[in-house]
């Protein structure tokens, strides 16, 4: 089946009747309480976030040209690779699935009129572009050049630039993410669609679960411990600094137990995505449904107990290592799982290979090879080798990019009808996904290379034998970068020129496909009432083919 | 119920399925405060272990009457906010109001004793951390950690302590223009909850601070 | 209002108890337990003041997930520090 109008059936729903038609003053928008409303405001927000991430890595991947850096100065080169951890962390890995697609769909997934506090969902947003705001001018007025992991003493003492206007900012966005959490966890509980129990919910709202209570409980650590760095550096409170008594280390346990789980917050709403996406264009139930929720909830909760791994070589005790390389092992494991069930939903399915499913099928690929590697540094002996260098760079980069942006695409194109009413250019829409996929690997595949042969990371330049792998890494990011500028155009150009979409242009099951495309304020004229299982969906027939 | 129906309420079944969600919604935040407070926990375990002499020396100079007092003001002040919250359910407006005053004026009380005395009498004695700090010696390092932590504890304990006198006064300013009956009373709750956890956030800081590194001698 | 009274009674008993046993002639490195009375004071004002039994079953759920949490955060981050082999400084400390 093409991503066309179905022959037959009717487009469902105007402009004028959705909620994209209630309002157009700047008011209507800036003072919404509509989840779909707030989640365009924030898709606006992060996917300009998204290409100053990029700019700063394309700027980076620049100076790696050539072994003596194409950057004159090493400073400017660490306050650009800063910049585009910090940015591509906080205002848009975290943020992104959960606030786009997660505030548009979990409503109409649950077959809810809205979340359960609309009004804090709003102030959400307005938290998230005042640290982003303040980051932003911290970074263009100088930046830092710490890192996105602010490690003491560098951060605390020796650093020149802007590194408490920094923490500030990614402070205040750190109560965004608590208060979507705490949005999503409360809506899930208490507003499902009457016959909806836990095990009828697609995995989406599963993994965003999971998700929402990583959001909850990990994000005020990193609150806190953003404030610590602040005093430390404003008032020298020495609780890092060894000579006053302090700890280091201290920084580090505190940083990482949260920004382990943070990389769970990440991966676990691509996750779902994907486990929406195989399904349906498998025309198979998911494999192992139950499997899968566990594995959820399991990632979620280990992802917690594994964050010394970051700190294998910075002076934790031996015996604390172990515990953590252990742990780390073990939350492998439900990762691994869900991949088996993609795969075993796809076996004897009936495949189609539409834009959404191609990235769901990149992120499987991209995903798996970086989880893999993610087990060669969870190791105590190899990590000793690999850790600092760009092994661990392509590992989390395989991840997070190769996986969790090509699933935050598969998610943008599969419901792109549904939020906009429009249906995408098909044919380009393969096309990025094939781009991204392919200069994703010649931008990151190098760099599993260069780290085993000993290129630090961080570095802004290098010994001349890298140079090759280098240029290449650098190539393939230009072509990555095309593979993401297609999307911004093409997705632009259907806003206005598209083709309608009907109500469910995938034939997908999911309450949110029983709506218009796209959707009234309201969200449903009828609470709508669950009687069956998710994902219930049957071979192509001669009355139904593709 | 009418005057009392938000007007999101078109996502909830009943007044009662709302009530029950914004009480959720105010543990699930307790929760993470419990996290954010955790952090500072943290920070005791790691300071004490490395620096144990100097910092109990730290809390040796703490003023273990003022802490003693404090902490019975503020269970006091949990249990008249819980008998407010009692009376609003028996549909006792005035009943409320003077409770909720009361619960207020005790944690005025305890912001008095806390700035008002401990800490004018810690900056006069030169134990705010810093070039000027009082201890030399060995102890010097640890005792200062002490009053590092001391200080940032007392002052975001003393921040949410402000917060919740701030909602205290919105309780008793809407319990007087008659929002609250026996039927709906939900933001009562919500606040009592608040406040409780801001207690139990001190009832730990307490040992932390004024017990654990005293001498039986003293 | 005798149910609060009792509870208020309580806590000041264990207020009192925790108190005591600081007195007692505890090394630096067991004083943490005087910890117990005011783990006991929580768990009172949990039942009784913020009712954590009544209402709906998430509540529950919420307020073990704060404490289990709080945990993992306790204990498996003190694991390093209880566990590091410390060298002795062998340069002069200022």
């Amino acid at each position: 089946m093409s991503a066309t109008v179905i022959e037959g059936r009717p487009n469902s729903g105007t402009l004028e009747e959705s909620y994209l038609g209630d309002g157009f003053s700047l008011r209507s928008w800036l003072l919404t309480t509509d989840h779909k409303r707030i989640a365009i405001l924030y898709l606006a927000s992060i996917t300009a976030f998204f290409f100053i991430g990029g700019a700063a890595a394309a700027l980076v991947r620049y100076n790696l040209m050539v072994p003596e850096g194409m950057i004159p100065s090493a400073e400017t080169y660490n306050r650009l690779f800063t910049m585009h951890g910090v940015v591509m962390v906080w205002f848009f890995l975290v943020p992104a699935v959960p606030v786009t697609l997660g505030n548009f769909i979990v409503p109409l997934m649950l077959g809810a009129r809205d979340l359960a506090f609309p009004r804090l969902n709003l102030f959400s947003w307005y938290l998230f572009m005042l640290g982003g705001i303040v980051v932003l001018y911290s970074l263009f007025t100088g930046g830092v050049d710490t890192g996105w992991t602010f490690y003491t003493p560098l951060a605390t003492t020796y650093a020149k630039g802007h590194v408490v206007a920094t923490v500030v900012g990614i402070f205040i966005s750190g109560f965004s993410s608590i208060a979507t959490g705490l949005n999503f966890i409360v809506t899930i509980h208490r507003l499902r669609a009457p016959g909806m129990t836990w095990f009828r919910m697609p995995v989406f709202l599963w993994s965003l679960y999971a998700t929402s209570a990583i959001l909850v409980l990990a994000t005020p650590v990193l609150a806190m411990t953003l404030l610590l760095l602040a005093f430390e550096r404003l008032f020298h409170i020495g609780v890092f600094d060894p000579a006053m008594g302090g700890d280091p280390l201290l920084f580090q346990h505190l940083f990482w137990f949260y920004s382990h789980p943070a990389v769970y917050i990440m991966i676990l709403p691509g996750f779902g995505i994907v486990s929406e996406i195989v399904p349906a264009f498998s025309r198979k139930p998911l494999f192992g449904y139950s499997f899968v929720v566990w594995a959820s909830i399991g990632i979620a909760v280990i992802s917690f107990l594994v964050w010394g791994h970051h700190m294998f070589v910075a002076g934790t005790s031996l015996f604390s290592a172990l515990v953590f390389s252990i742990l780390s092992y073990m939350v492998a494991v439900p990762s691994a799982i869900k991949v088996f069930n993609w795969i075993g939903t796809m076996h004897k399915g009936f495949i189609r290979f539409d834009a959404p499913m191609l990235y769901a099928l990149g992120f499987i690929g991209l995903f798996t090879m970086g989880g893999l590697t993610g087990l060669f540094v969870a190791a105590l002996a190899a990590d000793v080798h690999l850790t600092q260098t760009y092994f661990v760079v392509a590992h989390f980069h395989y991840v997070m990019v190769g996986g969790m942006v090509s699933a935050f695409f598969a998610g943008l194109h599969y419901w792109w009808p549904k939020i906009t009413g429009r249906m995408y250019p098909e044919m380009w829409g393969r096309a990025g996904a094939l781009i991204i996929f392919i200069g994703f690997h010649l931008t990151f595949f190098p760099q599993f290379v260069l780290g085993y042969l000993g290129m630090p990371r961080r570095y802004h330049s290098y010994p001349p034998e890298f140079q090759v792998l280098n240029v290449l890494s650098s190539a393939g990011a230009t072509i990555l970068a095309v593979g993401y500028l297609l999307p911004l155009a093409y997705l632009t150009w259907s806003l206005f020129r598209g083709e309608r979409a009907p109500a469910n242009p995938w034939e997908a099951t999911g309450l949110e496909w029983k709506t218009p495309s796209p959707p009234p304020t309201y969200n449903f004229a009828v609470t709508p009432e669950v009687d069956r299982a998710p994902y219930s969906y049957s071979p192509p027939t001669p009355q139904a083919p593709l | 119920m009418n005057e009392t129906v938000l007007p999101r309420e078109f996502q909830y079944s009943s007044s009662r399925h709302q009530s029950q969600t914004a009480i959720s919604g105010m543990w699930l935040f307790l929760a993470s405060e419990m996290l954010f407070f955790g952090v500072l926990f943290l920070s005791w375990i790691f300071c004490r272990h490395w620096n144990m002499a100097g910092f109990d020396t730290g809390a040796q100079q703490t003023s273990l009457v003022a802490g003693t007092i404090n902490t019975v003001l503020l269970l006091t002040s949990s249990a008249t906010y819980t008998g407010g919250a009692r009376q609003i359910e028996a549909g006792n407006v005035r009943g409320l109001i003077r409770l909720c005053a009361l619960t207020g004026l005790l944690g005025l009380a305890f912001l008095a004793v806390k700035i008002g005395y401990e800490w004018r009498d810690d900056f006069s004695k030169h134990l705010f951390p810093g070039s000027g700090f009082a201890l030399a010696g060995p102890a010097r390092a640890g005792a200062q950690m002490f009053f590092v932590f001391y200080f940032v504890a007392t002052a975001l304990h003393s921040l949410h302590m402000l917060v919740g006198l701030g909602l205290l006064a919105w309780i008793i300013w809407r319990a007087r223009r008659g929002a609250f009956s026996a039927e709906y009373s939900t933001p009562v709750a919500v606040v009592g909850l608040y406040w409780s956890f801001v207690d139990m956030v001190w009832v730990v800081l307490y040992p932390l601070i004024y017990l654990i590194g005293r001498t039986p001698t003293q | 209002m005798s149910r609060i009274l009792l509870t208020w009674l309580a806590l000041i008993a264990l207020l009192a108890l925790e108190l005591g046993i600081s007195f007692l002639p505890l090394g630096p490195a067991v004083r943490p337990l005087i910890l117990i009375p005011a783990l006991a004071m929580l768990a009172v004002i949990l039942v009784s003041f913020m009712q954590v039994r009544r209402g709906p079953v998430i509540v529950r759920l919420f307020a073990a997930a704060g404490f289990l949490w709080l945990l993992i955060l306790l204990a498996l981050g003190s694991l390093d520090p209880l566990t590091r082999a410390v060298y002795p400084v062998t340069a002069p400390v200022p």
